[in-house]
């Protein structure tokens, strides 16, 4: 990743965790919580190489577990399988389409939830299918609102070798 | 070599999505205790999420205050009835509280000291909707340990989990994984509130015969000394009692309102070492 890479990134995750941590609880109910990590991750899965998106995705994911929830690195499972999977077709699509990354994100919530579900299977946590499943509508439609807004940004159709 | 260098990109994701498995396996807590790293990104992002957690609240509070005074009237007039009921209640509680105290005095009982408490404010919630947690600004540098019970005026908020030097996470007793050994304050029934998520708890293991109805205030009963004995929890607002089985299903509202949750006192009592 190249320096304005880095710091993009890390402006980016930095931004995205404080809105998602302190501050857009406080405007919006309990379902409705944009998973900005999520975004991000899928941006880079799309943009950037294996090199450089591998460590930015355990990277996201880690910063995850550690504000979400008690079990650290069922974020960066899931992460780390859905960047695969992206990366995997990336290049054979044409990447820097917003409607594609907005599919790419509603996907990729939908694929994160799974696996979440699956790992959690190993927890003592009884019930938490019903609270995941409940919230599943909200989340996909708010994850694919806050795709579409990162969309808008300006720089979004700049070709990825510039960012990463 | 060839075919080595052909399954070569498929090795590597294979090796690191199984090495992304074991870490997660690893990590299921068996005591929940924040790891170097959870302690390292509490300590490094508490300080930037209190001003952002504040700048919020400020913002609310400008719209509520000032703003949105729809139905303050009416909400004032409505609160002041309550106040005044509640003051016809303090009063009761008062004259109890004293016929309480002569009568320990009377049994010999030794009396509870109450323990010390520390104030702490929210500045960060969980970003998922299916985990139930708070991130508050006191940690280990403060005396917070893992295990230490939280609380607020209204009742029972949850229990330490994570403890970073300036910084804790909090597990709400609303998540799936709490579990607060409770009694109904009326009919002395026993059972373990757990969370259900959405905001609501369920009181399990209460037997079918035990006598519980809609509107009991459920209490922690002090057993496992996390909690302590009478502590409230929430208000039962569903009771089910099928045709068959041993236990019924009850569900709790908590006193507590988590949404609105500013500052919590930790019971500086207990805590795992």
């Amino acid at each position: 990743m190249s320096r304005k890479g880095v710091l993009i990134f890390t402006l980016a995750t930095l931004s995205a965790l404080l809105l998602q941590a302190s501050i857009l609880p406080l405007f919006f109910i309990h379902y409705f919580k944009p998973d900005l990590l999520l975004v991000i991750m899928v941006f880079v899965a799309l943009r950037c190489s294996y090199q450089s998106g591998i460590p930015a995705v355990i990277l996201l994911g880690l910063l995850k577990d550690s504000f979400n929830g008690l079990y650290l690195g069922l974020n960066v499972f899931s992460f780390l399988v859905i960047f695969l999977v992206i990366k995997g077709l990336s290049d054979r699509i044409y990447a820097e389409s917003s409607h594609l990354f907005v599919l790419a994100v509603t996907m990729a919530t939908l694929a994160c939830i799974g696996t979440n579900l699956l790992l959690l299977m190993f927890t003592p946590t009884p019930g938490i299918a019903f609270s995941i499943g409940s919230s599943l509508l909200p989340h996909l439609l708010c994850n694919a609102f806050a795709a579409s807004l990162v969309a808008l940004v300006p720089a979004f159709d700049q070709n990825g070798e510039g960012t990463c | 070599m060839d075919l080595f260098r052909k399954y070569l990109a498929l090795l590597v994701s294979g090796i690191v999505i199984t090495a992304a498995l074991l870490f997660y396996l690893l990590n299921i807590p068996a005591n929940r205790e924040a790891n170097m790293l959870e302690r390292f990104l509490l300590d490094a992002m508490a300080p930037v999420m209190q001003p952002f957690s504040q700048a919020g609240r400020f913002f609310t509070e400008t719209w509520s205050g000032y703003v949105d005074l729809v139905n303050v009237r009416k909400e004032n007039q409505t609160l002041k009835e309550q106040v005044k009921q509640l003051h016809v209640r303090l009063i009761e509680g008062q004259e109890a509280s004293q016929a309480n105290l002569r009568l320990n005095r009377l049994l010999e009982m030794k009396s509870v000291t109450k323990p010390k408490t520390l104030t702490a404010s929210v500045i960060g919630e969980d970003g998922s909707s299916w985990f139930s947690t708070i991130v508050i600004d006191r940690g280990s540098s403060d005396g917070i340990r893992d295990g230490m019970a939280v609380m607020s005026a209204e009742g029972i908020v949850g229990q330490i989990v994570k403890v970073a030097a300036n910084s804790s996470r909090v597990l709400l007793l609303t998540d799936h994984a709490s579990g607060i050994a409770a009694t109904i304050q009326r009919s002395r029934a026993r059972g373990v509130v757990k969370g259900k998520g959405g905001g609501l708890c369920a009181l399990e293991f209460t037997t079918r015969e035990e006598d519980v109805k809609v509107g009991d205030v459920v209490v922690a009963s002090g057993i496992g000394g996390i909690f302590m004995k009478g502590m409230p929890i929430g208000e039962v607002t569903m009771v089910k009692r099928g045709e068959y089985g041993i236990f019924q299903t009850v569900t709790i509202r908590p006193s507590v309102n988590i949404a609105r949750l500013e500052e919590v006192l930790v019971v500086l009592r207990g805590g795992y070492e």
